[in-house]
């Protein structure tokens, strides 16, 4: 272990000389990103969790051999079997199939309607709009100051101080269970959390001399906000929205299990786990096993990723 | 400090009414019906603009907010123009009466085209007569009436030629009369005075549910407090003290796991582990009447799974706070004079270590809420949140808004206690 542990020292500080001489473009800074995630095992480990869900959500079509939705009616309830590796869950359908296509809706693609699927899974467009309106209301709130700050700093602590629970239950089961719903819900959650820390970040950037050589040269606040301090606050907000990613995940699978996810039969994690816990009495515990470890690995995933990307960062720093 | 909490306090005020008008709104804004909802799918248009009426969901929204808020008995006793008085039965049942001559409490009924009354005398015995002599007449030939009816309404009667309406009579069925009741107000005092109003799915007042359930909670959420804490400060300073032994790396990927995985996750792990494979204890807390502690077994379960969870998050912020106490110079100094080292630790880190951990915990004790709602749900446990949950999927404002603000006080109601603790816990942070 300390062996590895110093190597791994002796890697980064090697880069660190090589950031300060050449600032890194393209396959390079790329190397040394990869270079920072192997270094450490959990982040690896991390990494292949993440990874391996994506190409199982990518190639969904291709690795199962049954649609989400197709029951077969002999063979409810089974168990793992050659022909469904993961066993069957009340209505006969293969749980590996769901698990996937399941995937695919948090991660690649996002129902709007039974016709319409956008690219970019429930999970991420819940974080992007949450980091969309987190930054607008950071930027604006770091860089104002003033009055305009105090009403959104109060009116943020007062939406942090509201259980987040109460308001996903309120959300969701109010505007009704749907993939736009949920997105809105994560949306509405996270937004407090990343205003607070753009604004942290503004207010240190916001002081630095090209901020003000752009306002000398007469930029509008738009140009400010979003092309000077929102690139260079751009470190961490990434680190975090990783971390976001497994929020929205863990808050999608916390919906679904309560009966406000995708509507059914949409093969949704959370609410495959709450129709298998019916089933646990009569003898099947697959069907709720197999969606809580999928939700479990990808969540545990994502978290190890940022964890070790935000260590391995923190070092550089 | 007196300052500060005031100003912390008015903020808590402020919270809870932007938070009931959010709720109010939200609810009103989404689709469904809560009439349909309760009565079921098949209801008629007629039946479900009864319910509505008689619930007072007809009336436009700031009238049902303010109702809400402060009460409606106020603008009842206006518009029937006689003092109303709330009473408990011996029953256990409220009711709301007309403050009568020489003491005694009165009703009405409309039977057909008769009006009824009820006299209530001492509190015992009821009497029911006749009492035409109260209709008004109006203008266009018909009779007009504001009264109490018995179920808590305040009602104006109309009987006259032009009004027609069917009424379902007890015994008889339904029967068109040319009279009946036109616009309904339910009488509650609202909630900033303690009435948290009748709850549209069940019928019966918020609170006698509601206290129950969050006593529920607070049972299950006190245990899993007392069981975790322990461990995980203990844990939390182990792995603090050596930062990045193996012991630390461990301790903190391991809390992390626990932390980050869905509670309803961990909840069917341990299910399947421990009442299904290896058949220790029962997988479910279903107790219906009973206290939690007439069936500690049941207990075992939600206390297991909400302590896996808190522990991680415990154990992660008391080792970042320790693993600084350890890095800074006065445990250096100590060190170098030649102190035992367990003396160190707990004379001179812990002490300090411990001040992060205790008031951050509180600080999240909202999100710990999540937690025992999902942990509630996956073993059928009788609280609050199951009791929110059921609420919002029927669209039952009274109960939702009752259990958002208990809910909301909770929350930020121990911030503030965090917050005025961390100043004595650590006499350096003063607020102004």
């Amino acid at each position: 272990m300390d062996n590895t542990k110093s190597t791994s020292k002796k890697n980064q500080n090697s880069n660190l000389d090589q950031n300060i001489d050449v600032p890194k473009k393209g396959k390079g800074r790329f190397r040394d990103t990869l270079k920072i995630l192997f270094s450490s095992k959990a982040a690896t480990i991390g990494l292949i969790l993440v990874l391996f869900w994506v190409f199982v959500a990518l190639l969904a079509p291709y690795i199962t051999s049954y649609s989400p939705m197709e029951q077969d009616w002999k063979a409810p309830n089974k168990g793992p079997s050659i022909a469904h590796p993961l066993g069957t869950d009340e209505l006969g359908r293969d749980i590996w199939s769901r698990l996937a296509y399941g995937a695919r809706i948090v991660l690649i693609v996002m129902p709007i309607s039974e016709k319409l699927w956008i690219p970019g899974g429930t999970a991420i467009w819940g974080v992007i709009a949450a980091l969309f309106c987190g930054a607008s209301l950071g930027l604006i709130s770091g860089y104002k100051g003033g009055w305009a700050d105090e009403i959104i700093m109060r009116l943020l602590d007062a939406m942090m101080s509201i259980p987040v629970i109460l308001l996903y239950l309120i959300i969701v089961a109010a505007l009704g269970a749907s993939a736009v719903n949920v997105v809105i819900a994560i949306a509405i959650v996270g937004t407090p959390g990343v205003a607070r820390l753009v604004r942290s970040l503004t207010l240190d950037i916001r002081t630095r001399d090209y901020v003000r050589a752009a306002e000398t040269r007469g930029e509008t606040l738009l140009y400010i906000l979003f092309m000077e301090i929102l690139p260079n606050a751009k470190g961490p907000i990434i680190i975090d929205a990783m971390l976001r990613v497994g929020y929205a995940i863990f808050a999608m699978g916390t919906l679904g299990f309560l009966g406000l996810g995708m509507p059914p039969p949409s093969p949704d994690w959370g609410s495959m786990v709450a129709k298998g816990r019916e089933f646990i009495l009569i003898g099947n515990p697959w069907a709720s096993l197999w969606p809580s470890l999928a939700i479990a690995s990808l969540v545990v995933g994502l978290n190890l990723l940022a964890d070790g990307l935000r260590e391995e960062s923190m070092r550089y720093q | 400090m007196a300052k500060f909490i005031i100003r912390r306090f008015f903020l808590l005020v402020l919270t809870m009414l932007l938070v009931s008008i959010a709720v109010f709104l939200i609810v009103e804004s989404s689709p469904g019906n809560i009439a349909k909802n309760v009565l079921g799918a098949f209801i008629t248009p007629e039946q479900e603009a009864s319910f509505l009426a008689q619930q007072g969901l007809d009336k436009p929204l700031f009238q049902r907010y303010w109702f809400w808020l402060v009460g409606s008995d106020r603008v009842a006793e206006r518009k029937c123009g006689f003092e109303l008085e709330r009473i408990e039965t011996a029953s256990g049942f409220q009711e709301w009466w007309v403050k009568g001559e020489n003491g005694s409490l009165m009703r009405w009924n409309l039977e057909g085209e008769d009006l009824f009354v009820y006299i209530r005398k001492d509190n015992v015995t009821i009497e029911k007569r006749k009492d035409n002599e109260r209709w008004v007449k109006a203008g266009d030939g018909s009779s007009i009436f504001w009264g109490i009816d018995r179920n808590n309404h305040a009602v104006l009667w109309v009987k006259g030629a032009s009004s027609e309406v069917w009424n379902f009579v007890v015994g008889t069925g339904w029967i068109k009369s040319t009279g009946g009741p036109q616009s309904y107000i339910p009488l509650k005092k609202g909630f900033l005075r303690g009435d948290f109003g009748v709850s549209l799915r069940t019928g019966r007042p918020v609170e006698k549910s509601l206290f129950i359930r969050l006593r529920n909670s607070v049972v299950l959420a006190g245990i899993a407090f007392v069981v975790v804490m322990p461990f995980a400060l203990l844990l939390g300073m182990v792995a603090g003290i050596n930062e990045g032994s193996f012991q630390d790396r461990f301790l903190s990927i391991a809390g992390m796991i626990f932390s980050v995985i869905p509670e309803f996750a961990t909840g069917i792990f341990l299910i399947l582990i421990m009442a299904h494979w290896l058949e220790l204890v029962p997988g479910a807390s279903v107790f219906g009447e009973k206290a939690p502690w007439q069936r500690p077994d049941m207990l075992i379960l939600p206390v297991l799974t909400l302590t896996l969870i808190e522990l991680g998050y415990v154990l992660r912020i008391t080792r970042a706070s320790m693993a600084e106490v350890m890095r800074s110079a006065y445990i250096r100094t100590a060190f170098l004079k030649g102190l035992p080292f367990w003396k160190v630790i707990f004379r001179h880190a812990a002490k300090n270590a411990l001040i992060a951990p205790i008031t951050v915990i509180m600080l999240h004790v909202n999100w710990l809420m999540g937690g025992i709602v999902i942990v509630e749900v996956v073993f059928g446990y009788p609280g609050l949140g199951q009791y929110l949950l059921d609420s919002a999927l029927y669209k039952d404002v009274n109960a939702i808004e009752a259990g958002t603000m208990i809910m909301v006080l909770l929350a930020v109601g121990t911030q503030l206690f965090a917050d005025v603790l961390y100043t004595f816990l650590n006499p350096r942070i003063r607020y102004s």
